[in-house]
């Protein structure tokens, strides 16, 4: 079973949420004109800056012995929160999504060359997006398995998350060919581009 | 049947479809994980009673089953022959239902996006419809429906395919999720627009939701279809029963739901997943004497992306941006050779905030390769904005390329009566269902009268008309020259806007600008002819509705003809007044306002004054700068402000630091000079914002850093200490993993009898896991600072 690759993920990105995740409270916050303005201006040069790529894979559940889950193509996660997720799931669903190296760039450029309101702005930005990317995909998929009878966990897993060790991101890496689509993996299993994310989750069968 | 038969049908009654093919599939033993149409096609017996049991409940159109026959998806299973295998489906269906109901040929998704939202070329895409759609109508397919579309792109590539195949009656059906929305974003008036325009005959929803939350997309969609609208709900939304999901809406309340459809202005009405024959009967049961609402228009002025429609209405002003033009633009053009269009995305959605309703897209210049850079923008443009693209080119291929692309509804810039671009954009702008700018040219030089132009734009009209263009369909272009070298031509455009308005009834368009070329103060000219206009009838402008923003046209009221506008704009100092500072406050009061604004560029001008003024450089460090940063972290405290305010400030903050510092005599710093401060993340981390945060805030309260960087080994780190002798060493890590490497650096730090404190911070770091590892933690930027001055 080869990886599918979305190309181009069309994310609808909610200003109000890149707001909060800088620390922007409702009838807290004072904010003049001209700093809105500046950031805003931030957001849609960091907005023209992404091109959202995903991958996913599903693969059939073979065993889950609530301390390991094994997948076809001889996949094995140890994990005992995954296998909880996984419990009634027939298939897990592995995805990931990048927002690309040009975000990061300009972030590194902006830090050196002292404009830290620039550099923080495009973080939050490009941290919104590449999480909004994973919900697109789980959403891409949920309207898919409908005609298939199927549907998706509500909650996905990342790896570094409880007893989902981060080594588990190599697999992932491997398994999704995450290399297709720009993404570079660290010998400590982070995921170069900065902004990039992987999540496992499961699918049911039943309807 | 033929399409003229279902169109006479449609104004009588409501037509019944079938309901779910899957659902009546699987209860009859379709096992799951296999391929649909192959086992149908190994049982026929089993898809024909479920077709003839359609047929019995009352179905006017039941659908073959080839929803999912199409090449990209029978390869999964190893089946290439397409086109047998449609035909095939669709002889069992007119088997089992014979002449008494029409045959719909299914098609749906390839499982993949079109360009420019997937992988799949769109002549890819329309390739492959075209051979399951020749397929379907060898198996003798009375109409088409194309269904269950979640991208518009791919909606479009097999309406577009189907089209040039075939004039029968054509359905399209997009599946809106419960926010009323394709996964991509578009909603049912958008999807509408888009479809209709391309010729469908029928349009509506089908699938993922029920009949209840159906019933706001048919009534969202109503007022403006040209067309039937078609609703096909689930049994409901699937309910979460034990350890099992399922659709539980009975045939009663479905079919009493789905009257409301009828009522709501759907024409043609069946059921998706869960529904069976039995929801089926009761639907004709409940309808058999309620009469359809026919379609209120005949036709719509509207232009629509893939997420976002706008009804051009002749009393609403509606701003075309016409930034995206590399004409004089030399970086634009730089960026266009590179094949770069981050410029033009940024370019899009600064417009888009600004106000702009659509975009105008030229990518002509000098050594660029137009249509494949077109390509490439309209590519960008409709992933990243929301607004409608305006396709201006010269070039009859580029306008091509951009309209096969673009996922939605496009304005064609422009259609003139010279003789070829008359001759190919009319088909062009008809095939791909887009409006057009009647651009009143003939090939024989611009025509100064009013009554030149009128002939023109008449003949195009005629044209267009026999294409099934309408005045709907079509914006007048004003003719805008610049009244530099006379103002007679501003005189002519306000006529010709004034006749194709009241006159033509039309919708009528300016490039803005040009009016203005050659003369001083082009902004407020611009602003002031536009308000003229608008009293003519103009409707759109193609302008930078940034300007249009600042330049409030006052003038305008005032004056009435366009040679007095000239006269008297030229006569203007246009100059915007700087900023005064305010004199009356003090400057150091000044200096604390800037800090506090984070206005890096206001306080730099303000501490050189305080110098020259003779201010004492320490004093003002002290008892003016740290104060105000000191409360900037107190208002980010009490979340007044938030983390881009604090930053500004801190960076304000170093901006005088830098020139108060070297004022300072070396003594009198020595004295009170902050300590030393060590700041890295840890080794196998390479997330440094947080840390660089810390950096900033620090400096800007007067503490000395040393940033040793990200992933930094425990080694280089102690080495860092030894050599400089830090107050404190401060550690950042964003991850489970590498948080536990903060442990490593502080026990390092103690075999080698470094007696150094340590602050640990980050994502997912605690005061308890600090207080494992014998360091303080610090939660964010400010608290650092407190952290470090309780450390010092």
């Amino acid at each position: 079973m080869k990886p599918k690759v979305f190309k181009n993920i069309v994310v609808a990105v909610a200003y109000k949420k890149i707001y909060r995740r800088l620390g922007y409270r409702d009838n807290l916050t004072r904010l003049s004109l001209a700093q809105r303005n500046k950031i805003e201006g931030y957001i849609n040069e960091a907005l023209g800056l992404l091109r959202v790529k995903g991958m996913s894979l599903r693969l059939r559940i073979t065993k889950n012995d609530c301390e390991r889950i094994l997948l076809s193509q001889r996949v094995v996660f140890k994990s005992k929160s995954l296998a909880l997720l996984l419990r009634d799931s027939r298939e897990a669903l592995l995805m990931a999504v990048t927002c690309g190296n040009k975000i990061m760039r300009a972030i590194k450029k902006y830090t050196g060359g002292d404009d830290m309101v620039a550099a923080v702005v495009f973080d939050a930005v490009a941290s919104e997006v590449s999480d909004a990317g994973l919900d697109w995909l789980m959403g891409y998929y949920n309207q898919q398995l409908l005609r298939e009878k199927k549907y998706l966990t509500s909650k996905r897993f990342s790896c570094g998350y409880g007893d989902f060790t981060l080594e588990n991101q190599k697999l992932i890496y491997r398994l999704l060919k995450l290399k297709s689509i720009g993404i570079r993996i660290t010998r400590d299993c982070l995921l170069i581009p900065e902004k990039s994310v992987s999540a496992v989750a499961g699918i049911k069968n039943n309807i | 049947m033929d399409k003229k038969t279902i169109l006479r049908f449609l104004k009588k009654k409501v037509l019944l479809l079938d309901g779910a093919t899957g659902t009546q599939l699987f209860s009859r033993g379709m096992p799951h994980d296999v391929c649909p149409e192959a086992w149908c096609l190994k049982n026929p017996e089993v898809i024909k009673s479920v077709h003839a049991d359609y047929q019995q409940a009352g179905s006017d159109i039941i659908y073959a089953a080839t929803f999912g026959a199409n090449r990209l998806k029978l390869k999964q299973f190893g089946l290439t022959n397409v086109r047998e295998i449609n035909r095939k489906l669709t002889r069992l269906a007119r088997e089992a239902v014979k002449n008494k109901t029409m045959i719909a040929g299914d098609i749906g998704s390839t499982g993949h996006f079109v360009q420019p939202f997937g992988d799949l070329g769109f002549e890819d895409a329309t390739d492959i419809f075209k051979e399951q759609i020749r397929g379907l109508l060898e198996g003798g397919a009375d109409l088409l429906v194309i269904e269950t579309m979640m991208d518009i792109q791919e909606a479009r590539a097999a309406l577009i395919a189907a089209r040039e195949l075939t004039d029968k009656f054509i359905m399209v059906t997009m599946t809106f999720d419960k926010t009323g929305r394709t996964i991509n974003g578009t909603d049912p008036r958008t999807a509408l627009i888009i479809l209709q325009s391309l010729g469908a005959d029928a349009v509506g929803c089908n699938c993922s939701t029920g009949p209840k939350e159906m019933l706001e997309s048919i009534r969202a969609m109503k007022p403006y279809a040209t067309v039937a609208l078609v609703a096909k709900p689930n049994a409901g939304l699937p309910k979460l029963i034990g350890q099992d999901t399922v659709f539980t809406m009975s045939a009663r309340e479905f079919s009493a739901l789905g009257k409301r459809l009828v009522a709501a202005g759907a024409n043609i009405i069946g059921g998706c997943c869960g529904t069976g024959p039995a929801h089926i009967a009761q639907l004709r049961d409940r309808l058999k004497d309620v009469r359809p609402l026919l379609p209120v228009r005949r036709s719509l002025s509207a232009l629509a992306s893939a997420r976002k429609s706008v009804i051009i209405e002749r009393n609403k002003f509606f701003v075309i941006g016409e930034k995206i033009n590399p004409s004089g633009k030399v970086l634009m053009q730089k960026e266009l050779l590179k094949g770069n269009f981050s410029y033009l995305r940024s370019l899009a959605l600064v417009q888009q905030q600004a106000g702009a309703n659509f975009l105008d897209v030229n990518v002509g210049a000098v050594n660029v390769d137009e249509n494949k850079t077109m390509e490439g923008a309209v590519e960008v443009l409709s992933v990243a904005s929301d607004l409608a693209l305006v396709i201006d080119s010269s070039h009859i291929k580029t306008i091509e390329s951009a309209l096969k692309i673009f996922p939605g509804r496009a304005l064609v810039n422009s259609i003139s009566l010279e003789d070829e671009k008359i001759k190919k954009l009319l088909p062009l702008a008809r095939k791909f269902g887009a409006m057009f700018i009647l651009l009143p040219l003939s090939g024989q030089g611009i025509p100064r009268s009013l009554s030149e132009r009128k002939k023109i734009i008449k003949k195009i009209y005629s044209r267009a008309r026999r294409f099934g263009f309408t005045k709907d369909d079509i914006i007048i272009d004003g003719l805008a020259m610049s009244m530099a070298s006379n103002p007679d031509y501003g005189r002519t455009t306000l006529k010709t806007i004034e006749w194709a308005s009241k006159s033509f009834k039309s919708s009528v368009v300016i490039g803005l600008s040009n009016i203005s070329f050659g003369l001083p103060n082009r902004a407020m000219i611009n602003a002031a002819f536009l308000a003229l206009a608008r009293k003519k009838g103009l409707n759109l402008a193609i302008a930078d509705p940034a300007v249009l923003k600042a330049f409030p046209n006052q003038a305008a009221k005032k004056i009435r003809d366009p040679a007095a506008l000239v006269k008297y704009f030229s006569q203007v100092k246009a100059q915007l007044e700087a900023k005064k500072p305010n004199k009356s406050a003090s400057i150091e009061s000044q200096i604390a306002k800037a800090v506090l604004d984070g206005d890096k560029d206001a306080v730099v001008s303000l501490v050189n004054s305080g110098l020259r003024q003779g201010k004492n450089a320490y004093q003002l460090i002290e008892s003016t700068v740290i104060p105000a940063i000191i409360k900037v972290g107190d208002l980010f405290d009490k979340k007044e402000y938030f983390l881009p305010q604090l930053i500004a400030s801190a960076q304000t903050v170093k901006k005088a630091f830098a020139l108060l510092k070297p004022q300072i005599k070396k003594e009198t710093f020595a004295k009170d000079n902050k300590s030393l401060i060590i700041l890295a993340t840890v080794k196998g981390d390479i997330h440094d914002i947080g840390k660089n945060i810390v950096s900033l805030i620090l400096e800007s309260n007067g503490f000395k850093v040393l940033d040793l960087g990200k992933d930094v080994s425990a080694a280089k780190i102690i080495a860092a200490a030894k050599n400089y002798r830090p107050s404190v060493i401060g550690l950042s890590a964003l991850m489970t993993t590498t948080m536990l490497r903060m442990k490593e650096v502080i026990i390092l730090a103690q075999k080698q009898g470094l007696k150094t404190k340590f602050m640990v911070g980050g994502a997912v770091v605690n005061a308890t896991y600090a207080r494992s590892i014998k360091a303080t933690y610090a939660q964010n930027a400010t608290e650092a600072v407190r952290v470090i001055r309780k450390l010092t």
